[in-house]
């Protein structure tokens, strides 16, 4: 076996460049009179160059690796890639939508024919108009106390804006987002009874979009104590929140949790949570489990669905610090929900969350 | 204004910085030049995975020419390894008969002769494919005994101790003897042929 080992060491030699200049170019002499060796020659560098490069691509490859995963450029690249997918397909989809739409007219008028000869039907409409004239009765009820009252009547016009709102006294101190009302001076919260309450601006924070916001009757009272507390230290990551905001008409209930400590871009006087929200939800307070309020929607991530943000509570509580002597920061300092079950706490938190309404001048 | 103008390489000292295998300079290639590739593979009906596989690639090929002193630019590294990444990009769909390219992406400043390049690293891409194919074949010791060696760097000394040889010159022989059948499975030649005669 001493022969070929001699002979393959002495091609490793010369592929890796060992020889010296003498003993170089007799062995290339060699090369150039024997076509085994010259084969087996080109063999070597043709193994030795792929060992090579399967050593330069593993490195590549793993040190890119490390790089990729610590980068966020990956989810906003899947987000990229979604919204050229959505340019890509709007037609199919814009197609796939009128046809949809065809079929459920269709479907509406063959349907409305058939409960037309429905009896029942009828019930349910006249249902329908006794709640409508409930309902009616019940704003003339709250419209003919108001006008006892002298107080000012809501504007009739559509509003320019809404937000929702919570209050911080029972005498009528509540916040909102600075954006809600940035500019307009005629603003009015609605109450849960559906009752619009003339409203002022009493102290703004534009850095950390707060406004807090007075109802102007002398004699305004929520009906009972404020039921939970402002926290002063931060939640961490993880843990479970809900809101309670104005999207539409009618409260809803969201849930989610804080996914980071900051906010958009590393905003240190903001959450990052995941919790479904849309417009009319700027101001809804964020609540944790045991009932505290823990920060207050401000805006949510575009095209996101769920990344949504929120003004830590620490920053009310610093603005509050300025407000007149008629504000009571101990009514907002202490928690009675804590043995609550949730659908208690949100029963508890309800009447105190209004929606607010700016109209032109 | 990011990170990236923080600290403003040149494209000399970063291919320099990059033969030395500088995870520092893979990691300004990767900020500077990844998102550019992703948004084009993009356009041209890839995936996100697609975009990092062609990125992955496209430094491979940088980093094998500027180890070997061969990456002699005529333009700016960001339109050659743009290039690169396109030309991977469309090989790729033709070879996977994925033609509806329908958004050619043609909004490139200006591009470059990158052919034999990726022909260069096809053909090595190719042969690591069948290299991994023979390691599996010859089986223990030879797999990891080759790999210690040609892909690890061991030296023979640490090969014998790992694997248990009495001495440098064992390993050797069995090194030999591995490196021989592997051969023979690469270039697809008879067990008897070629060394083993004595022609010399």
């Amino acid at each position: 076996m001493n022969g070929p080992i001699n002979t393959y060491e002495l091609i490793e030699k010369y592929c890796l460049d060992l020889m010296d200049d003498r003993e170089k170019l007799f062995y290339e002499m060699e090369i150039e009179k024997n076509p085994a060796l010259k084969s087996a020659v080109y063999e070597h560098k043709t193994l030795m160059l792929s060992f090579e490069h399967m050593q330069d691509r593993d490195f590549i490859h793993s040190t890119l690796d490390h790089i990729h995963s610590s980068s966020r450029s990956h989810t906003d690249a899947v987000l990229n890639h979604l919204k050229l997918h959505i340019n890509k397909y709007w037609k199919t989809a814009s197609v796939a939508a009128s046809v949809a739409f065809m079929a459920s007219t269709l479907t509406f008028m063959v349907a409305r024919n058939v409960y037309q000869r429905d009896n029942r039907n009828s019930v349910i409409q006249l249902k329908g108009y006794i709640n409508n004239i409930e309902k009616e009765q019940k704003k003339i009820k709250n419209e003919i106390a108001k006008v006892k009252k002298k107080v000012a009547p809501v504007p009739d016009g559509p509003s320019k804006y809404t937000g929702t709102s919570f209050a911080l006294t029972q005498n009528g101190y509540i916040v909102t987002n600075f954006h809600v009302v940035d500019g307009y001076s005629k603003i009015f919260t609605f109450t849960a009874d559906n009752v619009g309450h003339q409203t002022e601006v009493v102290l703004t924070d534009a850095e950390h979009d707060l406004a807090i916001l007075k109802i102007t009757e002398s004699d305004f009272k929520f009906d009972a104590k404020i039921p939970y507390s402002i926290k002063k230290s931060n939640p961490s990551i993880a843990q479970r929140i809900f809101s309670l905001g104005f999207p539409k008409e009618d409260i809803v209930y969201n849930e989610g949790y804080i996914s980071s400590t900051t906010g958009f871009e590393g905003d240190s006087s903001h959450y990052q949570l995941e919790l479904p929200s849309s417009s009319g939800m700027s101001g809804s307070p964020i609540v944790d489990e045991s009932g505290n309020i823990v920060g207050i929607i401000s805006d949510k991530l575009s095209h996101s669905e769920g990344i949504t943000f929120a003004i830590k509570s620490k920053a009310l509580l610093n603005l509050v610090k300025k407000l007149p002597k008629d504000f009571n920061s101990n009514e907002i300092a202490s928690n009675q929900l804590k043995a609550d079950s949730r659908s208690n706490q949100v029963k508890k938190i309800q009447p105190f969350v209004c929606v607010v309404k700016v109209y032109n001048d | 204004m990011g990170s990236n103008s923080q600290f403003n390489m040149s494209d000399e000292s970063l291919i320099s910085s990059l033969a030395c295998g500088d995870t520092k300079a893979i990691q300004y290639i990767y900020k500077s030049f990844y998102p550019t590739i992703e948004k084009m593979v993009f356009k041209m009906n890839g995936s996100v995975d697609d975009a990092y596989d062609i990125f992955q690639d496209s430094v491979t090929i940088l980093y094998e020419k500027a180890k070997a002193d061969d990456l002699h630019l005529s333009c700016q590294l960001s339109t050659y390894i743009v290039s690169v990444a396109k030309n991977l990009w469309l090989k790729k769909l033709s070879k996977n008969k994925r033609q509806s390219v329908s958004v050619l992406y043609d909004d490139m400043e200006e591009s470059v002769a990158v052919d034999s390049d990726i022909s260069h690293f096809h053909e090595f891409e190719n042969n690591v494919t069948k290299l991994q194919d023979c390691f599996i074949k010859i089986g223990e010791p030879c797999n990891t005994l080759l790999k210690a060696f040609y892909v690890e760097n061991k030296s023979m000394q640490e090969i014998a101790i790992n694997f248990g040889y009495t001495n440098t010159d064992n390993a050797k022989t069995q090194k030999y003897k591995c490196l021989n059948r592997l051969r023979k499975l690469f270039f697809n030649k008879n067990e008897n042929e070629f060394l083993n005669e004595r022609t010399y």
